[in-house]
């Protein structure tokens, strides 16, 4: 891709960087302001302007503004990058095949994983479908190989022991624990947070389903037995990271750890019971235009980099 | 039973049975006639329903032809990580109209599935086992899908780019649709059950508006159909709402039973068309006995009437009146049986008349016989008292005065003897017309008996009277009844030479009295019995044989009745009816 780091065109100033994102912000603080700019427009839940600073301490960014639509669904931000309408787009899952070219995807900094609600209190119904949940053929296929396989709450990249949580399906021995359960435990509501991840959910439920148990996708309302859920890994500080994830999901506050072994002594007790089954790391993935140039967008954690952007003139 | 009612009764029978005859014929017939055009119905329907699901079937291999044949599916069979494809299958079976479309990988793989997206990298073993798809036409297949199994009819064709191969299985669903396809008649309609899972699932039995309403009444003949795997018949329900339905086996590709395609033949129309004609069979029927009715009236008077005059001739006949005929009106057995009725009437006066004649005579020499004999015996004493006379006269003069007078005495008392049998003779042959008036039977037996006491005590004869005191008076001639009682008094005597006992015994009947006079004589036997009421018959040797015809006379002048019972050795009761 001749955007991604080409050094066949030079950095120059000027130009309105079209980005398009999913999210809402309710006000600007919580948007935050992305380094050598100041927000000059805000429509709230419609639109961010931003523009560059002049007196911005690494330099002039050599973008003049950047113009940021929110709330735009997935599909729609991957049809406008399609049709040039956009410069920078969110990937969803489904869009992440119609544009295997012209991603930037960010370090894995979003955890998906299975929680499940409290009154499931039997622990073997939680370990099958730990166990038959096959991450591999999702990962290939659904995710498109982004991300990472993982049986940890914190990515390999921070917490450097995420190998050691087992994450490999074991079929036969899920569906030996399924027929240690009750008929009447054999079964499981299912809700899916983010619409963009109901193909996950469908495969999950074909996988408990050869595990004989009878999982079913109930609205994301709706009060589930499990949730299908994804929660953004906020600091490369395993600790904070740790404790920010083990709130997320509900569960008791790590203990205090002070080197990588107590680190990872903490996470197990958090994974022991399989009240949260965690299934991939994944990364923010954004979708350039050809147009832009001197990526990526995001930073490890995902977060924006508009200062060293420029745009190449093209219609 | 009356004749008129036997005939009424065996016309309404015959015309009943035939009619029930012709209509059971009739509905045999159109039974028959019904069936074979339903069975051509059923017929048309199937070879419909082949055809359709040829068509369809040819539909569905081009199009999965047409999909195999596309550069995207060569780019797919190529690739080597087909992942990027997953939702290709969603695409084009929109585009070509499939319910149902996989892309499997050569060693059977799913890379992308229409119809249950979430089963990529699932094995579809059965599609790497057939070598030759290219040729294979379209076959039914039970195929699972996220929430529930569907019977399809599906295709497959392979595309093949050098040692890479993608299979492409496609189809549509065999559901109310494909049956709303299928025009049935009226009065009949097709039903599909889809053998999805083992039993009978009532939802998979469906028509063009999807499920069937009680659909268990088909369930016998849906597991008939799977467990012999060919063509059944059956009726459900019942009268008017009953339904024959024909069911055939659709098989799959390995012969096992997927489906079953019943085709149902209201048989309303049948029942409606029995219907009418029962209704015509019991209008011709009822009519056909108000006919019957007409006609044994006619009938009957045309041959019973002849035949009650002949019964009311025939009464009159026993009745007394022997002269009475009939009228022949017809010159058929009946008219017959008239004619021969008047002969028979005719030569019944006739030989009356000479019996009549013949016992005229014979009375008379009875008479003249009685009379010779009792004439004869005082006769005989007067000749040879006349000729005494005579001969006293003539050789003994002087005795001649006291034979006079003794010859003279006994003449007189043979010639008052001969007075009292003409006087006999001359009662029996004036016999008066009787004078009613109320008398007590009671008091005139009593004082009957008083008169016979010592004449009875002289013959040793106990006599009994047995009087019942809640007799009425009755209308009689007394004096009559009188004699009538003296006759039986006197015969009981001398029935009893011996001594013995009479008795006299009076009884109350409903309306009127009877009277019986019983005797402990030698009886007689039942041939005398018989003659005893005869004029002059006599068992005894005197007396003229007038007694107890004089008795009957009476009893008849007065409407009543005389029986006789009488046994050998233990006596006679003659008994009286009278009122």
């Amino acid at each position: 891709m001749a955007a991604l780091g080409s050094a066949a065109t030079r950095p120059h100033y000027g130009g309105t960087l079209r980005v398009e994102i999913r999210e809402s912000p309710p006000s600007p603080e919580v948007f935050g302001v992305p380094k050598g700019f100041v927000l000059t427009t805000w429509e709230a839940g419609r639109r961010a302007v931003f523009t560059a600073d002049e007196n911005a301490p690494g330099g002039r960014p050599f973008l003049d503004n950047v113009d940021i639509q929110l709330a735009r669904s997935l599909r729609d931000q991957s049809v406008d990058l399609e049709l040039g309408k956009a410069d920078v787009v969110e990937l969803g899952l489904a869009e992440l095949r119609r544009h295997a070219a012209g991603r930037w995807p960010s370090s894995p900094v979003r955890l998906m994983a299975l929680v499940f609600s409290p009154r499931v209190t039997d622990a073997r119904v939680r370990e099958a479908l730990a166990l038959a949940v096959d991450r591999s053929a999702i990962h290939s296929v659904l995710l498109q190989k982004q991300g990472e396989i993982s049986g940890a709450l914190l990515p390999q990249w921070i917490s450097g022991y995420a190998f050691v949580f087992g994450a490999s399906a074991d079929m036969a021995k899920a569906q030996a624990l399924v027929a240690s359960l009750a008929p009447a435990d054999r079964t499981l509501s299912l809700a899916v947070d983010d619409a963009a991840n109901r193909g996950i959910a469908d495969r999950i439920q074909l996988n408990a389903r050869d595990a004989h148990l009878a999982v079913s996708i109930v609205p994301a309302t709706a009060n589930a037995d499990v949730r299908l859920v994804e929660t953004r890994i906020p600091s490369a500080d395993v600790p904070h990271a740790l404790a920010s994830v083990a709130m997320a999901f509900g569960l008791n506050e790590p203990a205090a750890a002070r080197n990588p072994e107590e680190q990872y002594l903490a996470e197990r007790a958090l994974l022991d019971g399989y009240r949260v089954i965690p299934l991939f790391h994944l990364p923010d993935v954004y979708g350039a235009g050809p147009r832009v140039q001197g990526g990526p967008v995001i930073d490890q954690l995902g977060e924006w980099r508009f200062d060293s952007l420029w745009l190449e003139d093209r219609p | 039973m009356m004749f008129r009612t036997r005939l009424l009764l065996i016309f309404a029978v015959a015309i009943t049975a035939a009619v029930g005859i012709v209509e059971l014929i009739v509905s045999s017939s159109a039974r028959r006639a019904f069936e074979s055009m339903e069975a051509r119905r059923v017929n048309a329907i199937v070879a419909q329903f082949h055809k359709e699901f040829q068509r369809r079937g040819e539909e569905i291999v081009r199009t999965v032809e047409g999909i195999a044949d596309t550069a995207l599916a060569r780019e797919i069979a190529i690739t080597p990580d087909p992942s990027s494809y997953l939702t290709e299958a969603d695409a084009l079976a929109s585009t070509n109209r499939l319910d149902l479309l996989e892309l499997v990988a050569a060693d059977g793989a799913i890379v992308s599935s229409h119809q249950w997206q979430a089963r990529f990298g699932y094995k579809e073993d059965w599609l790497a086992n057939e070598h030759d798809w290219q040729s294979r036409a379209a076959f039914l297949k039970r195929e699972e899908l996220p929430e529930a199994v569907t019977l399809a009819l599906m295709a497959v064709r392979t595309v093949v780019a050098g040692e890479m191969k993608l299979y492409v299985a496609g189809g549509r669903a065999l559901d109310r649709e494909f049956i709303a396809s299928l025009v049935a008649p009226e009065g009949m309609r097709v039903l599909l059950y889809r053998n999805l899972a083992p039993g009978f699932a009532p939802s998979e039995l469906i028509d063009a508006g999807g499920p069937v309403a009680s659909s268990s009444l088909l369930r016998p003949l849906v597991e008939q159909v799977e467990t012999q795997r060919r063509e059944a018949v059956g009726t459900i329900g019942h009268g008017a709402s009953a339904e024959t339905f024909h069911a055939l086996p659709l098989a799959g590709r390995d012969n096992d039973v997927l489906g079953v395609l019943l085709v149902g033949n209201s048989r309303r129309e049948l029942v409606q068309l029995e219907g009418s004609m029962l209704q015509t069979a019991v209008i011709v029927a009822v009519t056909g006995i108000l006919l019957a009715i007409v006609l044994s009236w006619w009938a009957t008077a045309r041959i019973t009437r002849p035949v009650q005059q002949l019964a009311e001739s025939a009464g009159r006949v026993a009745a007394g009146n022997w002269g009475a005929t009939v009228e022949v009106a017809s010159r058929d057995e009946i008219g017959q049986l008239a004619a021969a009725f008047n002969r028979m009437t005719h030569e019944l006066v006739e030989q009356r008349d000479r019996l009549v004649q013949a016992e005229r005579v014979a009375a008379w020499r009875e008479l003249a016989r009685r009379l010779a004999h009792e004439l004869k015996n005082p006769l005989f004493p007067l000749q040879i008292t006349v000729e005494n006379l005579q001969r006293a006269r003539e050789k003994y003069p002087d005795q001649f005065d006291e034979v006079f007078r003794e010859g003279t005495s006994t003449l007189l008392a043979e010639l008052a003897n001969l007075k009292q049998i003409i006087g006999r003779f001359s009662d029996f042959a004036k016999m008066p017309a009787p004078e009613m008036q109320s008398v007590n039977l009671n008091d005139l037996v009593a004082e009957t008996m008083r008169l016979f006491e010592a004449q009875l005590a002289n013959a040793g004869i106990g006599a009994s009277v047995q009087l019942d005191p809640a007799l009425r008076p009755v209308q009689v001639d007394g004096e009559q009844v009188t004699r009538v009682l003296r006759n039986l008094i006197l015969n009981a005597v001398d029935a009893m030479p011996g001594g013995g006992t009479l008795t006299v015994r009076t009884a109350a009947l409903g309306t009127g009295v009877r009277l019986e006079v019983s005797d402990t004589g030698q009886g007689l036997t039942p041939e005398e019995c018989e003659r005893l009421f005869t004029p002059y018959y006599t068992t005894k040797t005197h007396g003229t044989g007038l007694g107890l015809a004089i008795v009957q006379s009476v009893v008849s002048d007065h409407k009543g009745r005389i029986s006789v019972e009488s046994e050998t050795g233990r006596g006679t009761t003659f008994r009286i009816d009278l009122g």
